[in-house]
């Protein structure tokens, strides 16, 4: 029933993220489309981190890729990272949104508009606000929204931030987080 | 957060009154990025919605160039992508340029200019300003005039300065900007022999015999018909083994579009016009 995910995270949440993509099944049905938080002049190394352990392919996408199932698409450095309605990628170097490019919010809201009631989206671990309003984007059109639970959290602020400001579905730890995954069919 | 949301009605009838009032036609920009430029334009002008936006864009000439400004997306920053720069400063500006006559650089949405400067610093400590023609052109009006007077945001010189000790290591850009007050002014000395060029949204009256054109970053706010409709343009205007770069996660990739460039450097999306 669910068409794509959207994960949005600091570069602190580098290891759960780590730790989600490596538990997939390898035949995952959905895109998985990842917002997160990096060093904006560094360009490589990234994307190359995550796919060691991953089990979906991950990309940085070109602009206007068509979004596939069983994918993993990372916002490349240093640009916003849209979800046009035709669900193809759309990059944009805008101006950063709360202090962020990639921003959280805007791959959240443009997600949101593109895939409706059919999106699941998660925020883990960060340091900023950024995803917050997104999430609730995400809740207004029928998504599901689940955030990490803050106490596992070392950095609380955006899973904070997102709880603050929705009623989210779910708080769930890494683990559960995993096990939801693995039951999407 | 202060929000508003555009909805895809009112934003047919944006792109109606600019098409019925300018003959400026938006409908192949990427949605995304238009409905954003759009929204953020009515929230710093105070025009509560849709409606508020087409009555003053169909009173106020003036407005409609304030939002053409809001279109052209600023650059980030001055040398995006250093290792560009590197390359351009170390392999493809004395290679080409050197023996080369009238050698032009196009580029042809310059927006905020920092394209422009960054290429014009690097070819200036090159000793090569003068053996090139740089064309820098706009849709807006009010770029134009800000890229001349070389006004940019100060708040860039940081990240611009790092950049610039990526590309010429242990040296100073600020020898090539003052700042006064709350702006920042590029030597414009650097552009006195530019040539600029306001285009009409259909770029009909584009330069040719272009040895290298840089246009990086801003085809991804057209959708793929206006992208390749560009591309074509560049195609016409470059000549036969002409640079044409785009931004690192951008592609040319139309129908047979082998046939008419050739991709030399992957990491940095260089390609070259063939020889046809």
């Amino acid at each position: 029933m669910y068409k794509a995910v959207v994960i949005g995270g600091s570069a602190g949440s580098f290891q759960v993220i780590t730790r989600i993509l490596s538990s997939l099944p390898k035949n995952f049905p959905l895109p998985v489309l990842l917002s997160l938080h990096r060093l904006k002049h560094v360009r490589s190394g990234f994307v190359e981190a995550l796919s060691i352990k991953s089990t979906i392919p991950i990309v940085e996408p070109y602009d206007k890729e068509t979004i596939k199932p069983g994918k993993g698409y990372l916002a490349p450095a240093n640009y916003h990272m849209y979800i046009e309605l035709n669900k193809r990628i759309a990059l944009s170097a805008e101006e950063p949104v709360n202090h962020s490019r990639p921003s959280i919010d805007l791959t959240f809201e443009t997600a949101a508009q593109a895939y409706r009631n059919k999106l699941v989206g998660i925020i883990l671990s960060g340091a900023n606000r950024d995803g917050a309003y997104g999430l609730k984007k995400l809740k207004q059109t029928g998504g599901l929204a689940i955030v990490q639970d803050p106490n596992e959290c070392q950095v609380k602020t955006m899973t904070e931030a997102s709880l603050k400001l929705t009623t989210v579905d779910h708080i769930f730890t890494t683990d559960q987080i995993i096990k939801f995954l693995q039951k999407i069919k | 957060m202060n929000k508003y949301e555009l909805g895809i009605v009112d934003t047919r009838n944006i792109i109606k009154t600019l098409q019925d009032v300018y003959n400026y036609d938006f409908k192949n920009y990427a949605l995304t990025f238009f409905k954003r430029r759009v929204e953020k334009t009515i929230i710093n002008h105070n025009l509560k919605d849709a409606d508020g936006f087409i009555r003053k864009i169909e009173l106020e000439k003036e407005f409609f160039e304030v939002f053409l400004q809001e279109i052209c997306v600023e650059n980030t920053e001055a040398f995006r992508d250093p290792s560009l720069w590197r390359l351009l400063k170390e392999e493809i500006f004395p290679q080409t340029i050197k023996g080369s006559t009238s050698f032009k650089i196009w580029f042809p949405e310059v927006s905020s200019g920092d394209e422009l400067f960054s290429a014009a610093i690097v070819l200036k400590k090159l000793n090569l300003l003068d053996k090139v023609q740089l064309i820098a052109s706009s849709i807006s009006e009010l770029d134009i005039e800000k890229t001349k007077q070389g006004i940019f945001d100060p708040k860039k010189t940081e990240v611009n300065d790092a950049n610039f000790k990526r590309v010429f290591s242990d040296e100073n850009l600020p020898d090539f900007y003052k700042i006064d007050g709350d702006k920042a002014r590029w030597d414009t000395s650097l552009i006195e022999n530019t040539k600029f060029i306001k285009q009409n949204i259909i770029f009909d009256d584009y330069p040719k015999g272009i040895k290298l054109v840089l246009f990086r970053n801003q085809m991804i706010y057209y959708n793929q018909i206006l992208q390749e409709r560009f591309i074509k343009i560049i195609y016409s205007s470059l000549v036969p083994g002409g640079h044409f770069i785009i931004g690192n996660n951008e592609k040319i990739d139309y129908w047979n579009s082998e046939k008419d460039f050739s991709l030399i450097n992957k990491d940095e999306s260089i390609y070259k016009k063939k020889l046809s």
